[in-house]
């Protein structure tokens, strides 16, 4: 099999100290250019480098033997790699010629590949280059949905960080998602939920630490086959299996518990339907069918996440007709600022990056002086001995060779401005809670168990008074205002 | 215990019909006042789940003495007055509305259209009475009322002369309005982060967190890549505590604890364990489970049985644990105390902390001075000690005493040597303090790879940051590296080649209103600061010079040349004139 056993860790969530071979990772050639890949010691797909698994990028060739083993978030030079034919050990004959474009978007490589089995022939040591470096990075949620392969829209960082936060998404939850789509939504939910891998014996129970809890888990539908098993394949890769349950189903159909797995299993107390329509998997997901996935003694978070209006109209009115409470709908606008100092004024004259008009009023009047005065000059035809006129040429020069003792970091005027391009709409958050069921037996037991006093009494008669009462009330709740309302009710 | 009902002692918030909060603590066998909207018995949400609305009802018994209940108000209740609109929105594809109302709402006056006034509120129409309430008049029935506050409502819309000539859109606005006045109803939500967050924005004192909304919030939460790292082997503190362990977070925060919370919230230690037992029954390994019981015993009372009010967080004799190596906050301070004070809500005491409680051993906090200079710091310094027979001797305060100081101070020893020797896994910062000033301080004590999130309520303190980590400065820097003992300079504050990828950003949410017919956004907003975060990782310069890669491709961009950002972050010639935030 491809990867016959994945190990029960993930770089995502623990990353030690130094990148190790087989883990998954990220190159950061530059902001919004980032290449994920899995490190290997040997050249998984037999691409024949002589420095064995090489990820090829823009900015120079990184054999694998230089990554492996440097502390994560290393600045790593790029390596002086033969990309042709010659430079590849035994690579005619493989019949596998594979031309592979360095400026395509997946340099990094194809998991899941088988490991040939003897691999074992010795790597070429890498040769530094003069030129190029990435930084070496663990991968983290953020990082992925930047680099990940698009096979859908994806949820980005500001909608999920905020889906996730009114989801209630935490240590513990057990979180519905369809669908799946690209695996955008499904990496931040995995961290937000993880509090242990299952059955690792990872855990050992520390004083502090009563391992009692519900593991985290998302159950992840996706009805589109290959989109399932590449999700799929990237789950596993990615160390998250043990977190993350995809199955490859209609919700909307065939509702939210997996073939494999008793119903009683799932128990969800969140969910997040990014779907064309999710008022077709809202009535799965009801406590009076019998077959629901929904926790019955918790609340339940839910969002649904649509580009359209009709399609959020259309699911609060399901909701509403569920029993859904708390509905509330919501856009998330976010945006990124750049930073830059802009410098302004005839003296960065024919400088790049500048404005080279006129700083102030009084810089424009001289300049206007100056082209008075030479025009004066023109029409006299006056010869002005020593020349106090510098030819534009001579003035250029001179700014020019003064940029060499400027500090230009430091010069002119900082300023910030919203990125260039802003997403104006993503989608539309519709957020709603079920509350636990509530019957009138269990009411009864509450009942029982707190019983209300038949009389709210004035308290003339108890030790404490009403003022010290809301004075006493009012010191807990830290000075709360609403406490100083009057009690005007009550009788 | 079972964190989904409502337990003794613990606070709650509640949901007004105004859509203002408040936070009560359930203390049982009280009565809770919920201002002008009633008073209520805590026993009667006592053991209830959250999430449920309550309606206020006064009663009167046989001995004609009041006595209020709570009904829980159905979903369908809830919404009858939305579904009694839908039949009036007019179908979009006939444009008949042959009755304009003449103020330019596309709907038909209500006199016209009798039916839905009449549903709403039938008992008005029929009723004689027609005059219109004074203030005075609707007080001393709201004295008389012992309903839900709707009967209430209807008096007062059936008082209103002019009811006939609104048109439905307008009737459905005052009946809303009203409604959020009168109705007497409210919702119990579990006091969360979030909830906690909101309300102090909303209804408290926006100021005292600097103003952090919660989308903001959640960025911090996705950029920090705070989660909760379950201890992987058992690391024992012998002395050899100082080794990396994964799962640290540093923070300095000026929120009064809320950032701490939250953070905690997702490291799962904000919480006492003891929580979902009943979900978790079947999978816990049995020895585990019987710690949880032998926990709870502590408590002198088994969980599943009902006795009144336990204190919820028993404080217990001081275990000798000390504090925690994996999944902890350690927080910086500026005064000789750290404000946590949000803590309380969560039942956490800084000053006082009960061991069961896991933010105890989790959560670390030691002073600017501590980190910096500790020999400065007296908590540092080591008390003086004496043999054995010397402390035999000594009264049992005195003794108590030394061995107290000696605490103490073995924990301000370890937590601040372990701070200086670094390692963090990320740092969050909302300070009023300088950014720059602070992570002066703070990114070298990161490993490679470590998250920076700063927030700031206003943008100007994260531009200047920015500036410093600028791609002109840095490759100022690496062409022509300062004597890393001169640092910081003038010209470099902060190391540039320290961070990669520095970025700010921001996020808002709009709320709509979605009622059928009626979809708009809503109309107005909290205003105040916008609220930024700056984002940025901790990498490990490479030794020696670095030339970067690429070529230098020239473009107009706003009529000005700008290198085509193929390039690779240090460029080769420190001509160029842009500050690209673009880092390599
Ligand atoms: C917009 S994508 C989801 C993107 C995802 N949230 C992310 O962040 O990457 C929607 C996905 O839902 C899947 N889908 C649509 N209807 C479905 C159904 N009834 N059952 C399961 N999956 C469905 C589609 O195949 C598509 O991949």
């Amino acid at each position: 099999m491809a990867i016959a056993s994945t190990p029960q860790h993930s770089s995502f969530l623990h990353c030690g100290p130094i990148a190790e071979a087989d883990s998954f990772a990220v190159l950061h050639l530059k902001r919004d250019l980032l290449i994920p890949t899995v490190l290997r010691a040997h050249d998984e797909l037999d691409e024949g480098y002589s420095e064995g698994k090489v990820s090829n990028t823009r900015f120079g060739s990184f054999p694998h033997s230089t990554l492996i083993g440097v502390p994560w978030g290393s600045q790593v030079r790029a390596s002086t790699v033969d990309t042709g034919s010659r430079g590849r050990k035994g690579w005619e004959g493989k019949g596998k010629k594979r031309k592979r474009n360095e400026e395509s978007q997946g340099q990094g490589d194809t998991a899941g590949v088988e490991k040939k089995q003897n691999a074992e022939i010795e790597n070429k040591t890498a040769i530094e280059a003069t030129t190029g470096f990435v930084h070496l990075l663990p991968p983290t949620p953020e990082i992925w949905t930047a680099s990940l392969p698009h096979r859908t829209q994806v949820v980005y960082t500001p909608d999920y960080s905020y889906i996730l936060h009114r989801l209630r998404a935490r240590p513990g939850t057990v979180l519905i998602e369809a669908g799946a789509g690209s695996g955008s939504f499904t990496h931040a939910a995995a961290r937000a939920v993880y509090n242990g891998f299952p059955e690792s014996g990872t855990e050992v129970s520390s004083t502090q630490e009563p391992a009692e809890k519900r593991r985290g888990k998302i159950w992840s539908f996706e009805f589109h086959e290959q989109r399932a098993q590449k999700l799929q394949q990237e789950i596993k890769e990615h160390g998250l299996d043990g977190v993350v349950k995809l199955t490859y189903r209609d919700v909307c159909q065939d509702g939210f518990t997996p073939d494999d797995t008793p119903t009683s299993e799932v128990k969800a107390n969140a969910i997040f339907l990014d779907l064309p329509a999710p008022w077709l998997g809202l009535k799965h997901l009801n406590r009076t069918n019998p077959s629901s996935p929904l926790s019955p003694t918790t609340t339940i978070h839910l969002c649904t996440f649509s580009p359209c209006i009709e399609q959020v109209q259309r699911t609060i009115n399901t909701l509403r007709s569920l029993g859904w409470t708390e509905i509330e709908m919501v856009e998330i606008a976010s945006k990124r600022i750049e930073v830059r100092r802009e410098r302004v004024g005839l003296a960065e004259e024919g400088l790049r990056g500048v404005n080279d008009s006129p700083a102030s009023v009084d810089e424009a009047v001289g300049r206007l002086r100056e082209v008075e005065g030479r025009s004066r000059l023109f029409h006299n035809e006056e010869e002005e001995p020593g020349g106090a006129q510098v030819s534009k040429q001579q003035r250029l020069e001179n700014i020019r060779s003064a940029l060499e003792g400027r500090k230009l970091y430091k010069e002119g005027r900082l300023i910030h401005k919203a990125e260039p391009e802003l997403k104006t709409h993503t989608s539309y958050l519709v957020f709603a809670v079920l509350p636990r069921e509530w019957s009138e037996e269990d009411e009864k037991l509450a009942q029982g168990k707190w019983p209300a006093k038949v009389e709210v009494k004035e308290e003339k008669d108890g030790p404490v008074s009403k003022r010290q009462r809301k004075k006493d009330a009012k010191a807990k709740a830290g000075g709360n205002k609403e406490f100083e309302v009057q009690e005007s009710i009550v009788h | 215990m079972d964190p989904e009902l409502v337990q003794p002692n613990a606070y709650i918030a509640l949901r007004l019909p105004s859509d203002s909060t408040m936070i009560v603590q359930v203390l049982p066998n009280t009565t809770i006042s919920i201002g002008k909207y009633g008073a209520f018995q805590a026993n009667n949400v006592l053991g209830r789940p959250y999430h449920l609305t309550f309606e206020i009802r006064d009663t009167v018994t046989h001995d004609g003495k009041a006595q209020s209940g709570l009904r829980v108000v159905p979903a369908a209740e809830l919404y009858a007055d939305i579904k009694d609109e839908t039949p009036e929105t007019p179908p979009e594809v006939e444009g008949e509305n042959s009755s304009a109302s003449g103020d330019g709402v596309e709907y038909e006056v209500v006199g016209q259209n009798g039916e839905v006034v009449v549903r709403t509120n039938r008992q008005i129409i029929d009723d004689p009475n027609s005059q219109i309430m004074t203030m005075d008049e609707i007080e001393a029935l709201k004295a008389q009322s012992t309903g839900s506050g709707k009967e209430l409502i209807a008096k007062i819309l059936e008082s209103h002369s002019a009811l006939d000539q609104k048109t439905a859109f307008a009737l459905a606005k005052y009946t809303l309005r009203k409604t959020k006045k009168y109705l007497r109803r409210f919702t119990v939500l579990p006091l969360d982060v979030p909830t906690l967050a909101r309300w102090i924005l909303t209804d408290k004192e926006p100021m005292k967190i600097m103003e952090l909304r919660g989308e903001i919030l959640s960025l911090i939460g996705s950029w920090s890549n705070v989660h909760c790292t379950p201890s992987i082997s058992t690391p024992s503190l012998d002395g050899d505590g100082m080794q990396m362990k994964g799962g640290r977070w540093l923070v300095i925060d000026e929120t009064a604890g809320l950032l701490v919370a939250y953070m905690a919230e997702k490291m799962a230690i904000l919480h006492p364990p003891g929580h979902d037992e009943q979900e978790a029954g079947s999978n816990i390994p049995s020895k585990q489970k019987a710690d949880a019981v032998n926990g709870d015993n502590a408590n002198g009372e088994p969980t599943t049985k009902d006795v009144i009010a336990p204190p919820l967080y028993h404080p217990r004799p001081r275990k000798t644990s000390g504090p925690a190596t994996t999944n902890t906050i350690t927080l910086i301070h500026a005064n000789a105390q750290p404000n946590l004070s949000l803590l309380k809500y969560f039942h956490f005491d800084a000053f006082n902390p009960s061991t069961s409680h896991p933010l105890e051993s989790h959560l670390k906090t030691l002073s600017w001075l501590q980190l910096l200079s500790p020999e400065d710091d007296i908590g540092y310094v080591e008390p003086a000690t004496a043999s054995e027979e010397v402390i035999q001797s000594w009264k049992s305060g005195k003794r108590s005493n030394h061995f107290r100081k000696r605490r103490r101070w073995e924990r301000i020893k370890f937590i601040a040597d372990e701070t200086r020797a670094g390692k963090f896994d990320g740092l969050i910062v909302a300070s009023i303090m300088s950014p720059v000033s602070i992570l002066q301080h703070t990114v070298p004590l990161l490993r490679g790879a470590a998250q920076v999130v700063v927030y700031s309520p206003t943008i100007e303190p994260l531009v200047e940051l920015s500036d410093c980590y600028s791609t002109a400065r840095r490759t100022a820097f690496v062409t022509n590296p300062p004597d890393p003992d001169m640092m910081p300079t003038e010209d470099f504050p902060l190391n540039p080649t320290l961070l990669l990828a520095p970025t700010i950003q921001t996020a808002r949410s709009r709320s709509w209103q979605v009622l059928p017919g009626r979809t708009h956004p809503l109309m107005t907003g909290r205003g105040g600061s916008e609220g930024y975060v700056f984002t940025a990782t901790r990498v490990l310069p490479a030794k020696g010079k670095v030339e970067a890669r690429g070529k230098f491709k020239r473009r107009k961009v706003d009529g000005v040349m700008t290198r085509v950002s193929s390039v690779q972050g240090t460029p080769a010639s420190g001509d160029s004139g842009t500050v690209e935030m673009d880092a390599s």
